[in-house]
Formats: C-alpha cells, sequence, structure tokens
C-alpha cells in the first residue's frame, strides 16, 4: 500500500504546503489532493476543538455528502476510540471489531480493513486519520509509522493553519469592535448607538446572527420591554439584504454611520413588532426574563424541550434555535438580546456566541452611559430650577419683609382711625337717639360706619400679609389631621350648609400622627375651604380624603385631597394661582393659596393643583411623616 | 374704681385707648415713653399697666422686665402692631399678649380676663 519511496514524496509534499500557504481551508484542501493522487486514505476527520466532536473535513472513496456532514462523538466508534485513546489502530476485520459502529451515511461496510491513526498536537488529538482496503490485509509496522508520521505531518501544518485562522479571525474581530466602538461613541443618540450594536450583531461579517432584538428592564412597571429590533422582515427580505451586503464592499463605520442617521430601521415591521413586546418580570419567568433575573446567557438547541420556552414565545417570536444574553452593567441587568438565525437556520456556534458577549458589553456600556448622561441632565435642570426657586423665594422672602414693615407702620395709624371712627359712629348714634330726623347726623352716623368697616378690610389685608411674611416660623407638636379637618369642617357647617354645598369626607381610619404646627395647618384648610366655597354659590359637592402615601408599608407621607365642583380655574388664571397678591376673587386678598403654599412647604410638604375646566379643582396636600428638619422652624 | 396705665409712643392711640378704657369704667393714666411710665408706675399704685412694645427710648419688653422685677403681682398686658413677639420668650412674664386693632372688644375682654385671674 505505502511503501517508504510514497512515504517520503507525501512528506514532503506535505511539507511544501506547509511551507506555502497558512490558508486553513486550502491546506485542507491541498493534503486531500495529496492524500487523493498519492496514497488510498478515505477519510480525514477533524476536531475545531481539542475533544470536541470531529468533523469528517475530506475523503476519498466516501459518498461526496459525507464531507461535512457526518460528526463523530469521542470515544464512538474506530474513529472515535482512536481519538480518545490517541493511539493507532490496524484492524484487517474492522467490523469484527468490538468498537466498530456502522455509520450508514459513511458506506464503511463495503470495507475489510482499517488503519485508523490520531492527528495529534501537544498531547491533544485535532483529528484522525483513516485508511481502508476493500481486500482484507494487514498493516505493517512500517505501513503504520508512515501513516502516523504523515499525521504529524498534518498536524504541523493543521496547526500552523489553525492558529493563523483563528488570529485572522481575533484581528477582523478586533477591527469590527473596534469600528463599532468608535460608531458608538461617535452617535449621541441612544437608538443610534443600540442600532449599530445590534447591526453589528446581524452583518455577516461581525456577528453573522439573522435576526437581533433587545429588551431593556422597565423598573417602573416591573417587565422587560421591547426596544429594538434587527433583522429582515420576512424570508425574502432576508435574501435581498443578505445580498446587497454581499455586494457592499465599504468601510464598516461609514457604512454604519451613515445608514444610522437615515433611522430607517425605525420603520421596518420588524422594529415595530419587538418594539410592541413586554414580560413581565413578576410571576411565571420565562427565558428572557430569566436571562436578565439570573444575568447568565441562554443557548436554546431545541426550544420545543426547553422549560423556560413556551409553545407561545415560540410562536410570537418566531424562533427556533436562539440564544439570549444578559446586558449587564456595574453587576445590574439592565436588558436581554435575543438572538437567533431564523432563515437560513444555521445553527449558532460559539464563534458566534463569544461575539456576541463582546456586543452585549458594548451594548450594556452604551445604554449604562446614556442613562448617567440622562442623569446628569436630569440633575442639571433640578439645580437651575432649584437655582431658579431660590431667586424667586429670596424675592418674596425679601417682599415679605418689607410687606412686614409696611404693615406694622399702617397699623398704628388704621387702629387710630379704626378707632376713632367706631368712636365717633357710636357719639352720633347716641345724638341721633335724642334728636331724630336730622338728616346731616345720620349721614354722619353712616359715614363713620363706611370708615371703621373699610379699616376692617384693611385690617385683614394686614393680617393676611403678617401671616403670609411669619408663615415660616412653625411651633411643631404631634397632631392629627383628621382632627384639623373635622374643626375646620365644623368651622364652616353653616356656611356650608347655607350654600346648599355637600361635604363628603373619607377619613382614612388609621392615620398616624404628624408633627405639625396645628394652627398653620388649620389656616391652610379655612383658606382652602373658603376659595372652594366661593366657588361653589350655587352649591355642590366638597369632597375631603386623607390617606397615608405609598398604601403598601412604611407610608412616608400623609395625603390631603380637597376636590370641589366649583367649575376649575380659566388656564391664563390658573398658572398664577400661588402667586401672592393674585387674585380671581372680586374681594380678597390674593394671599390666601400662596400662605397655605408657604405653609405647607415649610412643613417640608408640598402642594398641588390639578384643575379640571368645567368640573372643579382637585388640591393635594402631602405632608411628611417624619419631624421636618430643624431648619424649617426659622 | 380699677386703675389702669397705659404706655403707648403714639398720641392718637393713647386718646382712643384712655377714652375707651374710661367709657369702661377704668382710671387710666397715660404715659408717652419708659420714661414717664416708670415715673408713673413708681410714684402711683396700679392695678393693672398696658404695655405698648415697639417704643423709641426703651422697648415694653425691657419696660416689662423693670416693672415685674420691682412688682411682680402687678398684671401687665402686652399690646403690639406685632405679633411676632408671642414667640420671644422675653414675654414670658407678661399676664397676656394682644394684637392692636381697631376693634378694641379684644383688649376690653383681655383686661377683664386678667383682673379676675
Amino acid at each position: 500500500m505505502i511503501d517508504d519511496h510514497l512515504g517520503l514524496e507525501i512528506l514532503k509534499e506535505i511539507s511544501r504546503i506547509a511551507s506555502s500557504t497558512l490558508d486553513l481551508d486550502e491546506t485542507l484542501e491541498q493534503i486531500i489532493q495529496i492524500i487523493k493522487n498519492k496514497m488510498r486514505i478515505d477519510a480525514i476527520y477533524l476536531a475545531e476543538d481539542p475533544g470536541n466532536l470531529l468533523h469528517l473535513r475530506a475523503s476519498s472513496g466516501l459518498p461526496l455528502e459525507a464531507s461535512g456532514q457526518v460528526k463523530l462523538e469521542l470515544g464512538k466508534g474506530v474513529t472515535g476510540w482512536v481519538a480518545e485513546h490517541k493511539c493507532s489502530l490496524a484492524l484487517p476485520e474492522a467490523m469484527q471489531d468490538p468498537r466498530f459502529v456502522l455509520f450508514p451515511e459513511i458506506q464503511e461496510e463495503r470495507f475489510s480493513s482499517m488503519l485508523s491513526v490520531p492527528i495529534l498536537f501537544d498531547e491533544a488529538c485535532i483529528g484522525v486519520i483513516n485508511v481502508h482496503t476493500l481486500d482484507r490485509r494487514e498493516f505493517s509496522a512500517v505501513e503504520t509509522a508512515i501513516v502516523e508520521t504523515i499525521a504529524n505531518q498534518v498536524a504541523g501544518a493543521l496547526r500552523n493553519a489553525l492558529l493563523f485562522h483563528n488570529s485572522q479571525r481575533l484581528l477582523k474581530e478586533q477591527t469590527i469592535l473596534y469600528d463599532i466602538g468608535l460608531a458608538v461613541q461617535t452617535t449621541l443618540k441612544l437608538e443610534h448607538g443600540l442600532w449599530v450594536i445590534l447591526s453589528g450583531i446581524t452583518m455577516g461579517e461581525a456577528g453573522g446572527f439573522n435576526r437581533a432584538m433587545l429588551f431593556l428592564l422597565n423598573e417602573k412597571n416591573h417587565s422587560l420591554d421591547g426596544e429594538m429590533g434587527i433583522g429582515p422582515d420576512s424570508e425574502e427580505d432576508a435574501s435581498r439584504i443578505w445580498a446587497e451586503w454581499g455586494k457592499k464592499k465599504v468601510d464598516l463605520l461609514n457604512w454604519i454611520m451613515v445608514e444610522a442617521d437615515k433611522d430607517e430601521f425605525k420603520h421596518s415591521r420588524f422594529n415595530r413588532f419587538v418594539r410592541s413586546l413586554s414580560f413581565p418580570l413578576v410571576g411565571e419567568g420565562n427565558i428572557l426574563t430569566e436571562t436578565a433575573l439570573q444575568k447568565q446567557p441562554f443557548v436554546v438547541s431545541d426550544p420545543h424541550q426547553h422549560p423556560l420556552v413556551t409553545r407561545e414565545f415560540i410562536e410570537t417570536l418566531g424562533v427556533e434555535a436562539f440564544a439570549t444574553v444578559p446586558l449587564i452593567a456595574h453587576e445590574t441587568a439592565l436588558g436581554v438580546i435575543l438572538v437567533d438565525n431564523r432563515y437560513n437556520h444555521r445553527p449558532i456556534t460559539q464563534e458566534q456566541l463569544r461575539l456576541l458577549t463582546r456586543f452585549t458589553t458594548h451594548a450594556s456600556w452604551v445604554i449604562e452611559n446614556t442613562r448617567l448622561f440622562g442623569k446628569l441632565l436630569d440633575t442639571n435642570q433640578e439645580l437651575l430650577s432649584t437655582k431658579e426657586q431660590l431667586i424667586e423665594k429670596e424675592k418674596l422672602a425679601a417682599l415679605g419683609v418689607v410687606s412686614a414693615e409696611l404693615a406694622h407702620e399702617i397699623r398704628n395709624p388704621l387702629v387710630s382711625i379704626g378707632g376713632f371712627a367706631r368712636r365717633l359712629e357710636d357719639k352720633l348714634r347716641k345724638v341721633s337717639a335724642e334728636h331724630t330726623g336730622i338728616e346731616d347726623l345720620e349721614k354722619a352716623t353712616e359715614y363713620s360706619n363706611i370708615i371703621h368697616t373699610e379699616v376692617n378690610r384693611l385690617e385683614q389685608l394686614l393680617k393676611n400679609i403678617l401671616l403670609y411674611s411669619q408663615a415660616g416660623a412653625l411651633n411643631l407638636e404631634e397632631a392629627s389631621i383628621n382632627e384639623i379637618i373635622d374643626e375646620t369642617i365644623s368651622i364652616f357647617k353653616s356656611g356650608l350648609y347655607g350654600k346648599n354645598i355637600n361635604v363628603n369626607y373619607e377619613k382614612c381610619d388609621n392615620l398616624p400622627a404628624l408633627f405639625i404646627d396645628r394652627q398653620k395647618i388649620r389656616q391652610v384648610f379655612i383658606n382652602l375651604f373658603y376659595n372652594a366655597m366661593d366657588s361653589m354659590p350655587e352649591g355642590g359637592e366638597l369632597s375631603i380624603e386623607t390617606r397615608t402615601q405609598p398604601e403598601s408599608h412604611p407610608p412616608d407621607h400623609v395625603t390631603v385631597r380637597i376636590e370641589d365642583t366649583g367649575g376649575g380655574i380659566p388656564q391664563e388664571a390658573f398658572q398664577n394661582i400661588f402667586n401672592p397678591f393674585f387674585t380671581t376673587k372680586s374681594s380678597g386678598t390674593g394671599l390666601g393659596l400662596s400662605i397655605c403654599r408657604k405653609i405647607v412647604e415649610s412643613h417640608g410638604g408640598t402642594i398641588h393643583i390639578v384643575n379640571n375646566i368645567g368640573s372643579g379643582i382637585t388640591i393635594f396636600i402631602h405632608l411628611p411623616l417624619q419631624k421636618p428638619a430643624d431648619y424649617y422652624k426659622n | 374704681m380699677i386703675k389702669v396705665l397705659v404706655v403707648d409712643d403714639e398720641e392718637n392711640i393713647r386718646l382712643l385707648y384712655r377714652e375707651e378704657l374710661e367709657d369702661e369704667g377704668y382710671a387710666v393714666t397715660v404715659a408717652a415713653n419708659a420714661k414717664e411710665a416708670l415715673e408713673a408706675f413708681r410714684s402711683t399704685p396700679f392695678d393693672m399697666i398696658v404695655l405698648d412694645i415697639k417704643m423709641p427710648d426703651m422697648d415694653g419688653i425691657e419696660l416689662l422686665r423693670i416693672i415685674k422685677e420691682e412688682n411682680k403681682d402687678i398684671p401687665v398686658v402686652l399690646c403690639s402692631a406685632y405679633g411676632r413677639y408671642k414667640q420671644d420668650f422675653r414675654i414670658w412674664a407678661c399676664d397676656a399678649y394682644v394684637v392692636k386693632s381697631a376693634d378694641l372688644d379684644e383688649l376690653k375682654l383681655t383686661l377683664r380676663q386678667v383682673l379676675s385671674a
């Protein structure tokens, strides 16, 4: 079969290949040619990773279709045994050997004898060379040694080509990742960054998946929501896109940048479909939510057998074999990427998965950076508005100081004017009682009455201004908000009844006590009830409700809702309702609501108003359960 | 007759208070500042003193301290245009605090309550 001469010739040829090319496929091809031409070696099996499946990569004299299709497990059959034990096996009666397993697609049953030699490198078996003969024969020690030597040479050539192949692949991968990284950094919009990454995952020269779907964690709704889907809409679309990609030999980075700006991806049916999906994180988990919760990738080769995959899930997403990878930043799951090969049905390879993991790392940081950037913007905005509020507060405080001083200066002369007007009126009344029928006397009595009534009004205004400017000083004590509301309702009872206004009070019974200034909080309700009453001259409904919030434990504040049916406030007036001295009433100081807000805010609480034009307004007052900070007291 | 000393730096207020309180049946003496007030307080026994707080030479709070140091039993009612002194710890010694108003009913009521206490 093989003599020394042929052996030498084969070895020479193989060493020539090893020094002429580094391309893996070419090396293999040439080795096969030598095998075909020079000797009756029938099959060469290679394992892509030592210890993994053996693939029939080349053969002569075996059915053509067997090449590339046949995969042998380690230890299975004669070939598997040789790979596992890393030693040659010469079998004159191959089929009689207990290790023999018949693989119908190889049609080995035609052969009688068989020599199987491992291709070894660094103690690892990277393949097997088999020699079959139709006639029964013994293999001499020399023949075995020659085939082993060939195997050694093949190992060397293959190893070199493999190393080269891997380093080329890594280089390409690095270039793509670099390009994509650069593209991601160049785009400012989150969706563009994500699009670049998902495109990378699906592009033939990079990740090579058919479809990629991105789901992001929605913390508010506790769900995983579809964010983006990249992939063809249909089978026809798929072949068209791949054909186009195949033709495009443009710079990847440029191509990405141009395409991202077009925003076309947003309109694809597939993208819209993915965006319509949402999976709750609580309750019965599925593979997507488990990927996020366990922060673990999953590779599902048969979804019908997988415990975390329901039939509904398969039908909705139209998946066969697929993989899921979590997006993680700072050890927190941000979302999940799901990939599959729906259209070309290729199995998901280790290489694809490894690349996918790299892409997802990129995606995680894109999302995290955008999130942080958004947070930064928010904080900045908050700072700006806080600054504006501070300026506004300072202005108001200055106004408060000025008006307080002014109020005091005005108060003394008012006391004199009003006091003497009263006395005057009293005296005039006495005189007119004695001398009836003097018209001027009656007029004078009336005039002095007008003076003291107007002074009363001015004094009321001053009281409000002083109240407003002093709302900050709190006299805190433990008090029940329900009690204060009860008291206020009883003050208003006859007034409300007279105006035909129904009071509907929903009291929360186990409301915790608050640290508040009883008088000032009562003032808030008094002002609000006055407003409500004034807004419903023809009668209506005043609803009051107290509750804790959040309603789950432990609550952090108490909310009071006050709702009237007074028709609401015109929109242009609504913007000013908290401004001091603004009023929609014909009589009034315009301080009522600003006093309310000042008092509530000095308690560390908030007040806001919902204006339902046509029906009425709803006021929400939130008061914190913990004691207001010391600085609120002054 | 119940003798009341009214101390206020504003002439019109003094006149108003005097007339109103006299109508109520009190014997009223008025003082325009702390100096006059102390002279009157030290020369005549009063049943009650009504003090304004904000005055140019010495304020009513300081005057209150001096009066109470000399006679802690005499009732003193503070009467001011300012509400904020209600929170001032230095007024603890006073017997009542009234915010000034053109309507003197509150002051009159307070005086009756303080006297009957």
